[in-house]
C-alpha cells in the first residue's frame, strides 16, 4: 500500500472536501428512510450512519444521529475494525454484531459494517447502527443477565468476499419474533453501506485522491484544535459533582465524578461510582462514555460535525464492574436509566467554571417510557408504548423548555394515535403548573397524564399491563447557582402510589396519573424580575401561592396585578437575610 | 367567453410586486412590477395594473382570471401580526398546542428556542365534552357551558376562535355544536373548526394547522374582500384566482376560509411553471432550481410532477433548522430551501476554513459591490470577480457594481486570513456555495428516488443561471434548463396552475374489518363538499374527481398513498386494494410484507376542474439570424477546468434567435441575470426562446 502523503490541503478545499464527507452520510442516511421497515427507523430516526478512515478514525456522522448512539459509535467502531489486521479484509466482506459492550450498550442496536476498497486498497470502513425494535428475549428491565436479553450477535462476518453466509441470517431469523421486519432492516443496513461506499470512491475518484489519508488528518486535527480552544478557555483543576439516582429496590446508586481539566484535556474519572447491578439499569463503558461526550460537546462545539476529532481532547476512566462500566454479563437494557444522568453530573462538575454553558438538572433525565399492553373484549390483542420527557433544566440566561426527553431525545405518541391503537381513554395531557424548578430563571414545566381504563362495553379483558421504565420519583431534578429543584416524577394507580418502576397490573375502572418531573431552576428566585413572575402566573405556569412564597412576588388574584409592596417586604428582607447566592 | 381574452398573474412580496400579463390570443406575454405596499397590498396591486394598462389599453375590462399569490399570510405570522385569537378544545387538553411532539430539533443544542404557541396559555381553555377514537360520545357537550366558554373569551376581546376537540374527526357533532355558538353570540367574529380545517388524526398537528387558520383568518379576509372590491371598482369583471401552497389555485371565499392552505402560495410559482415546462418538453426528471438573494429553493419534478407533502413549518426560529417552527399540516410542494444565494456571507469559520452562508446580508446592504454599505465579501462579490456578472449590466445597467470595492473586501476578509491567493478565494466562494448546494440537492433527490445523473436542470431566479452550470457539474448532471427571463419563467406557473382542491378525512379501520360501503359514503361526501367549494369557481365547467388512501402497515407510525381507481369504492374487493397498497409500498421501500395487515388512516379526494391550455409564446426570429449580431463582445472570466481565466463570448440574449447554436466558453446576459457556460459545453436557443445547454455533448 503506498499512499500519497503529506499532502496538504488550502483552507478552501478542505471545506468543500470536508461538506462532501459529511452529505456523504446524508445520502447514505436518508437512503434508510427508503428501504428500512420499522418505523423506530423511519419516524423516529433511531439510527446512525458513519464512516471512518482505512485506521477506523471517525471522520463523518449522519447529521441527525441521536446522542447515544453517535457518541458510542466515534470509539465502538474504531475498536472493531482495529480487531482485525489490515490485510484480512477483502472487498465484499460485511460485518455483523449487537455486542452491547462493542457498541451502544444494548442488544437492540445491530451494527452493520464493511471495509471500502479504492484502486484495489483498502481506503475506509462504512458503518450503521441501527435500533432493531425487536431482538428477541424477555422484554424487561429486571432481567438478570444479557442472555435473557434476547439474541447476541458476536462479531461475525455476513458476507465473506460478496458471498452471503446464510447460517448467520437464519440464525438471526430464528431467535426473533418479527423476523421479516428484522433481517428486512439488516438488509437496509447493508443498503446503507453500499451507498456510503459508492459515494466515497466517487468522491475519490473527483478529487483525484489516493487516500482519504491526509484529508483525515487535517479535518481531524482542525477539529480537535477548535474544540482545544474552547476547553482551554476555562481554568486548570480538578472539579467533582456525585450523582444519586434511585433504583427499584436496593440502595441508591452512586455516580461519583471527578472532571479534571489539563490545558485542553479533559479527563473524567468516574472512581467510586456504585457496582453493577442484577437487573438491566447497567451501563457499558461506550455508553457511558457517550453522555459525558454529550455534555461536553454541548457545551463547548455544539455546532461542529462529529468526528473523531471531538472526541481526542476528552478521557474517561471508569473502574470495571461498576454501574457505568459493566461486565458481561450484565444484564444492560433498561441502560437509559442510568446512563442518561452522565450529561448533567458532568454539568454540575464544570458548572462552577462555565456557568454559562450548563443547565440545571432537567425531568426528562432519564427518558421514560410506558408500556402499556392487554387484550380487548373481543380477545385482540394490543401493545402501545410511549416514551416520554419531563421539564429541562433552567441556564443562566434562559428558563427551561417545556417537557422534552433529555440529553436523549425522542417525541411523544399523540393521544388519538394511543386512544386508537388501545381501549383505553387518556383523560388528560397538560402542563403541570408549580412543576418548573423556580429560579432567576425557570425550570422546564413537567407534564400530568391521566389515563382511565374503561369499564363499560369497551372494558378490555384484565389484566391491563403497565410496565413503566422512569426515574426522579425520590430525586428531583436539582437546580443550580441557588435555583430550586423542580417537581418530581409521580405514578398513582386510584389515587394512591403504584410500582413506579415495574410491571402493575391494571383493571377496568382503574384511573392511572403519570407525572413526568420538571426541570430544575437556574439562580435566586428572588431575583426573578417581578414582571416575568406576573407572566406566569397570568399563564398559569405558576400558581399565585408559590410567585409568594417561592418567587416572594406578590400577584393579585383576578388582576394579576403585582402588589409592590408587599412584594418588596418579603423579597427586602429574605434576599437580605439569604445573603448572596 | 369570448370578449375576454387576457389573463393577469400577481404576486405580492416582501419588496416587489410582480404581474405578469397573459393574451390568450395571441399568446404575448407582458410583465411589471412595482414596490410592495405593506400598509394596504391592494394599493400596489391597483397600480401595477395602472401601469400595465399604458402598453394595453383597457385590458381590465377583457380580463378572464385574476391569479393572486401573495406572502402577506406568512409574513402575518413570522411576525406575529395576526389576530387575537382563541382556543376551544376538550378539557385536559389546553396544553396540547404547546407541548407539541416533545423533540428536540438539535440534539446538541441545549438552549435551543422553540417557537411560542400562536395563543398564550390563558387564551386557550376548555369544554368538559369527549368523543371515543371510535367516533361514540363519552360525554356530551353542554351548549350552555359551551356558551359560557365562548362568551368568556369573548370577553378577553378575542377577534378569532379556533376549535379543535379530541377525537373529533371521527365525530364532528361538538365541533360543530360550539361553530354555530359562536355565530350566534358574536356573528363578527371568525370561527375554525378542525373537522373544516383539517379532519386528520394527531391532535397537535390537527390543533397546530386549525389556530394558525384561525389567527390569519381575519385579516386575509378583510385584505382579500377589499381587493375584490376594488378590482371591481376598476371594471374587473373576471374571476378572482387564490394561489395553493399545494401548487393549485382556489377561490377567493375558499381561501379566506382556509387561509393556511395559502401560506407558501409565493415560491410555489417557479415549480407549477416547472412542472409546465416538465411536460411541455417531456422531461422525465427535472431539478427546478430558484436561486434568489437570500436562499435557493429547488424541487424534483418528475414527469412533469413536483412531489407534494403533507406537513410543512411556518416561522422557523432557526431558519433552516428542521422542527424549529411551527407545524402545518396542509400539502404544500415538497421544496427544498437552504441558505444559499447571491447576498450569502463569506467569512472565515471557526476552524480557520471558509465558510459561505447561510447568513445572508440580505437586500440592504447587500454585497460590498452594491455599494450600499456592505463590507461582507458575498457570493455575487465573488461573482462579479470572476467575471461572470458585467458591473456595468447588473439588472440591465440599472444599478453599477463596485468591482474594487468587493476585490478589496475578498482580499482582507478572505484570501488574507485564509492564506490563498486571491483567486483562491473568488473561486472558493463560488465553488463552495455550489457544493452547499449541490450536497443538499443530492439528499433531496436521493429522498425522492432520482437520480441526479440524469436530472435536467431548470434554472431561475436572479443568481441560479450563473451557478447553475457549476452545480451540474457536481451532481453530474447532463443538462441545463433556463426558460426566457427568470422573472415571466416562474410567473408563467400562475396559468398553468391546476384549480383543484384537496379534501381529507382520516377514519382509521383495517382492511379486514373495512365496510367499502361505509368507504364509498365518506368518498361521496368529501366529493360534495369540493364540488360546493369548487362551483364558486366555476360554475358550468366538469370537475374531475381523484381518490386516494392513506394506508399502512397495522401499527406502522406513517403512511403511504395509494391511488384508488375511478368509481363506486364498492366495486373493488379487499385484494384489490391490497395489491395497490402493496404496488406502492414496494415501489417507494423496496420491498412489501404481505403477510402484514394493513389498514386505512386517511381518505382524500382531489377535486379538479379543466385545464387552461397555455400556448408558449414564440420567439420571434428577427431579421438577423446570425450570431455575430448576438455577441456582444468578450471577457475574461474564470473557468474551472483550466483553473484560470479565459476569454468568454458574452451573447445579448435578447438577439439569440430559434435554432441559434454556439459553444462554451460563453456568457449570455439578460437583464435579470445571466447564464455561464463552460468551455465543455455548448448552448442553443429554441422555438420558445428556452436556452439548452448540453454539458455532455460537448465538441458535437
Amino acid at each position: 500500500m503506498k499512499p500519497v502523503t503529506g499532502r496538504t490541503f488550502d483552507p478552501i478545499t478542505l471545506e468543500i472536501l470536508w461538506r462532501r464527507l459529511i452529505s456523504i452520510v446524508d445520502e447514505a442516511d436518508s437512503s434508510v428512510a427508503r428501504t428500512a421497515f420499522s418505523s423506530l427507523l423511519r419516524d423516529a430516526h433511531d439510527y446512525t450512519c458513519m464512516f471512518t478512515d482505512r485506521k477506523g478514525r471517525e471522520l463523518a456522522q449522519g447529521s441527525f444521529a441521536t446522542p447515544g448512539q453517535s457518541g458510542a459509535m466515534a470509539i465502538g467502531v474504531k475498536n472493531l475494525v482495529n480487531s482485525f489486521p489490515v490485510d484480512y479484509y477483502q472487498p465484499g466482506d460485511v460485518f455483523i454484531t449487537n455486542d452491547p459492550w462493542a457498541l451502544a450498550g444494548h442488544l437492540n442496536d445491530v451494527c452493520v459494517w464493511s471495509p471500502i476498497f479504492y484502486k484495489e486498497q483498502l481506503a475506509a470502513f462504512t458503518a450503521c447502527v441501527f435500533h432493531h425494535s425487536d431482538i428477541g428475549g424477555r422484554v424487561s428491565s429486571d432481567n438478570h443477565d444479557v442472555f435473557e436479553e434476547g439474541l447476541f450477535i458476536p462479531l461475525v462476518k455476513l458476507y465473506d468476499k460478496g458471498v452471503l453466509n446464510q447460517s448467520v441470517l437464519d440464525m438471526i431469523r430464528w431467535n426473533v419474533r418479527t423476523p421479516d421486519e428484522v433481517v428486512g432492516d439488516i438488509r437496509s443496513q447493508i443498503a446503507a453501506n453500499h451507498v456510503c461506499a459508492d459515494k466515497v470512491c466517487q468522491m475519490l475518484k473527483e478529487s483525484g485522491l489516493d487516500s482519504l489519508d491526509d484529508l483525515a488528518d487535517q479535518v481531524i486535527s482542525l477539529t480537535e484544535k477548535s474544540i482545544r480552544e474552547e476547553i482551554e478557555k476555562i481554568p486548570d483543576g480538578l472539579y467533582r459533582a456525585k450523582g444519586i439516582i434511585e433504583q427499584m429496590k436496593g440502595d441508591d446508586l452512586i455516580i461519583q465524578a471527578a472532571v479534571e481539566i489539563k490545558g485542553s484535556d479533559i479527563i473524567v474519572n468516574l472512581d467510586g461510582s456504585s457496582g453493577q447491578v442484577n437487573w438491566g439499569g447497567n451501563v457499558v463503558f461506550n455508553f457511558t462514555y457517550a453522555y459525558v461526550f454529550m455534555a461536553i460537546k454541548s457545551m463547548f462545539a455544539p455546532d461542529i460535525p462529529n468526528n473523531e476529532g471531538c472526541a481526542r481532547p476528552i478521557k474517561l476512566t471508569v473502574p470495571e464492574g461498576t454501574v457505568v462500566n459493566c461486565k458481561f454479563p450484565a444484564a444492560v437494557a433498561a441502560r437509559m436509566g442510568v446512563g442518561h444522568f452522565m450529561t448533567e453530573v458532568i454539568y454540575r462538575a464544570l458548572s462552577d467554571v462555565v456557568p454559562q454553558k450548563v443547565i440545571a438538572g432537567s425531568g426528562g433525565t432519564p427518558a421514560a417510557m410506558n408500556v402499556f399492553y392487554g387484550k380487548r373484549n373481543d380477545a385482540r390483542p394490543w401493545h402501545s408504548v410511549i416514551i416520554r420527557g419531563g421539564g429541562m433544566g433552567a441556564g443562566a440566561a434562559n428558563d427551561g423548555n417545556y417537557v422534552f426527553i433529555f440529553p436523549a431525545n425522542g417525541a411523544n405518541t399523540p393521544v388519538e394515535i394511543f386512544e386508537s391503537d388501545t381501549p383505553l381513554i387518556v383523560e388528560k395531557r397538560e402542563l403541570l403548573t408549580d412543576s418548573g424548578g423556580p429560579g432567576r430563571m425557570k425550570g422546564g414545566l413537567g407534564k400530568r397524564e391521566l389515563f382511565k381504563i374503561p369499564d363499560d362495553k369497551y372494558a378490555p379483558m384484565p389484566p391491563v399491563n403497565l410496565g413503566i421504565q422512569a426515574g426522579r420519583y425520590v430525586y428531583p431534578a436539582e437546580g443550580l447557582f441557588g435555583g430550586k429543584t423542580g417537581s418530581k416524577a409521580q405514578f398513582l394507580v386510584n389515587g394512591v402510589p403504584g410500582n413506579a418502576y415495574g410491571l402493575t397490573q391494571l383493571k377496568p375502572g382503574d384511573a392511572v396519573t403519570i407525572d413526568a418531573p420538571g426541570g430544575g431552576g437556574c439562580g435566586n428566585p428572588f431575583e426573578r424580575e417581578p414582571e416575568m413572575v406576573q407572566q406566569d402566573v397570568m399563564e398559569g405556569y405558576v400558581s399565585v401561592e408559590r410567585a409568594r412564597t417561592e418567587y416572594g412576588v406578590v400577584i393579585t388574584p383576578g388582576t394579576y396585578e403585582i402588589d409592590w409592596e408587599e412584594t418588596k417586604k418579603i423579597r427586602g428582607s429574605r434576599v437580605t437575610g439569604q445573603g448572596s447566592s | 367567453m369570448a370578449d375576454k381574452y387576457y389573463r393577469l398573474g400577481c404576486d405580492i412580496g416582501g419588496t416587489f410586486t410582480d404581474f405578469v400579463l397573459l393574451n390568450d390570443r395571441t399568446g404575448e406575454i407582458k410583465t411589471g412590477k412595482c414596490l410592495t405596499t405593506p400598509q394596504d397590498p391592494s394599493d400596489a396591486v391597483e397600480e401595477g395594473i395602472r401601469v400595465l394598462e399604458a402598453t394595453t389599453p383597457d385590458f381590465v375590462a377583457k380580463l378572464d382570471e385574476l391569479i393572486h399569490g401573495t406572502t402577506l399570510v406568512i409574513n402575518s405570522i413570522i411576525e406575529r401580526k395576526g389576530a387575537r385569537t382563541g382556543l376551544i378544545t376538550t378539557k385536559g387538553f389546553r396544553d396540547v398546542l404547546e407541548i407539541a411532539r416533545e423533540m428536540r430539533y438539535a440534539p446538541y443544542g441545549i438552549f435551543a428556542e422553540f417557537p411560542k404557541p400562536l395563543i398564550p396559555r390563558r387564551y386557550r381553555v376548555e369544554v368538559d365534552e369527549r368523543i371515543r377514537s371510535d367516533g361514540s360520545v363519552i360525554k356530551a357537550l353542554d351548549p350552555e357551558e359551551a356558551t359560557e366558554t365562548v362568551r368568556a373569551l369573548l370577553a378577553m376581546g378575542v377577534e378569532s376562535i379556533a376549535v379543535c376537540l379530541i377525537n373529533s374527526f371521527e365525530n364532528p357533532a361538538h365541533e360543530l355544536t360550539i361553530e354555530e355558538i359562536v355565530a350566534r353570540e358574536a356573528p363578527a367574529v371568525s370561527v375554525s373548526i378542525s373537522y373544516r380545517v383539517l379532519p386528520q388524526i394527531k391532535e397537535y398537528e390537527r390543533t397546530s394547522t386549525t389556530v394558525t387558520n384561525a389567527y390569519v383568518k381575519p385579516l386575509t379576509g378583510r385584505y382579500l374582500s377589499k381587493l375584490a372590491g376594488r378590482l371591481a371598482s376598476i371594471g374587473f369583471k373576471g374571476k378572482l384566482f387564490i394561489m395553493l401552497s399545494s401548487g393549485g389555485v382556489t377561490s377567493v371565499e375558499t381561501a379566506a376560509e382556509f387561509p393556511v392552505r395559502i401560506i407558501e402560495s409565493g415560491p410555489t410559482a417557479a415549480v407549477i411553471a416547472g412542472q409546465y415546462y416538465g411536460k411541455h418538453f417531456n422531461i422525465s426528471e427535472m431539478f427546478c432550481f430558484d436561486m434568489g438573494g437570500t436562499t435557493a429553493k429547488s424541487c424534483l419534478i418528475q414527469k412533469g410532477v413536483a412531489g407534494v407533502v403533507p406537513t410543512f413549518e411556518v416561522g422557523r426560529v432557526q431558519r433552516f433548522m428542521k422542527g424549529s417552527g411551527l407545524t402545518i399540516q396542509v400539502p404544500v410542494v415538497d421544496l427544498m430551501e437552504i441558505g444559499a444565494g447571491g447576498g450569502s456571507i463569506a467569512k472565515v469559520s471557526k476552524m480557520g476554513t471558509l465558510q459561505v452562508g447561510p447568513e445572508s446580508s440580505g437586500a440592504a446592504p447587500g454585497p460590498i459591490c452594491y455599494g450600499r454599505g456592505g463590507a461582507d465579501p458575498c457570493v455575487t462579490d465573488a461573482d462579479l470577480l470572476l467575471g461572470y456578472l458585467d458591473p456595468d449590466y447588473f439588472l440591465g445597467g440599472e444599478m453599477k457594481l463596485d468591482k474594487e470595492g468587493a476585490r478589496r473586501g475578498v482580499e482582507e476578509r478572505i484570501a488574507k486570513p485564509l492564506g490563498v491567493s486571491f483567486i483562491q478565494a473568488i473561486w472558493g466562494i463560488h465553488d463552495l456555495i455550489n457544493e452547499t448546494m449541490a450536497g443538499a440537492a443530492k439528499t433531496h433527490i436521493a429522498e425522492k428516488g432520482g437520480n441526479p445523473k440524469i436530472v435536467t436542470i431548470a434554472a431561475f431566479g436572479g443568481a441560479g443561471p450563473v451557478h447553475a452550470y457549476g452545480l451540474a457539474k457536481k451532481l453530474g448532471s447532463p443538462r441545463l434548463l433556463v426558460p426566457p427571463n427568470a422573472g415571466v419563467g416562474s410567473a408563467l406557473g400562475f396559468f398553468t396552475a391546476p384549480r383543484a382542491f384537496d379534501l381529507l378525512r382520516s377514519h382509521k379501520v383495517s382492511l379486514t374489518n373495512a365496510a367499502f360501503g361505509e368507504i364509498e359514503h365518506i368518498f361521496r361526501e368529501l366529493e360534495a363538499e369540493a364540488a360546493k367549494i369548487l362551483e364558486k369557481e366555476a360554475a358550468h365547467e366538469t370537475i374531475r374527481y381523484e381518490r386516494s388512501l392513506d394506508m399502512r402497515f397495522v401499527g406502522q407510525g406513517s403512511e403511504v398513498s395509494v391511488p384508488v381507481p375511478a368509481g363506486d369504492f364498492t366495486g373493488l374487493t379487499k385484494d384489490d386494494v391490497r395489491r395497490s397498497f402493496d404496488e406502492v409500498y414496494e415501489k417507494l421501500y423496496g420491498r412489501t410484507y404481505p403477510d402484514s395487515e394493513a389498514e386505512f388512516i386517511n381518505f382524500k379526494v382531489r377535486a379538479t376542474l379543466p385545464e387552461k391550455l397555455l400556448q408558449l409564446p414564440r420567439l420571434e426570429a428577427g431579421k438577423d439570424q446570425s450570431l455575430d449580431a448576438a455577441v456582444k463582445g468578450e471577457r475574461l472570466a474564470y473557468s474551472q477546468i483550466v483553473r484560470d481565466f479565459i476569454p468568454y463570448t458574452v451573447y445579448d440574449r435578447y438577439k439569440l434567435f430559434p435554432g441559434a447554436r454556439f459553444h462554451g466558453p460563453a456568457i449570455i446576459e439578460e437583464r435579470e441575470s445571466t447564464l455561464i457556460v463552460g468551455e465543455d459545453a455548448h448552448a442553443s436557443t429554441d422555438e420558445f426562446g428556452f436556452l439548452w445547454v448540453d454539458l455532455k455533448g460537448a465538441g458535437a
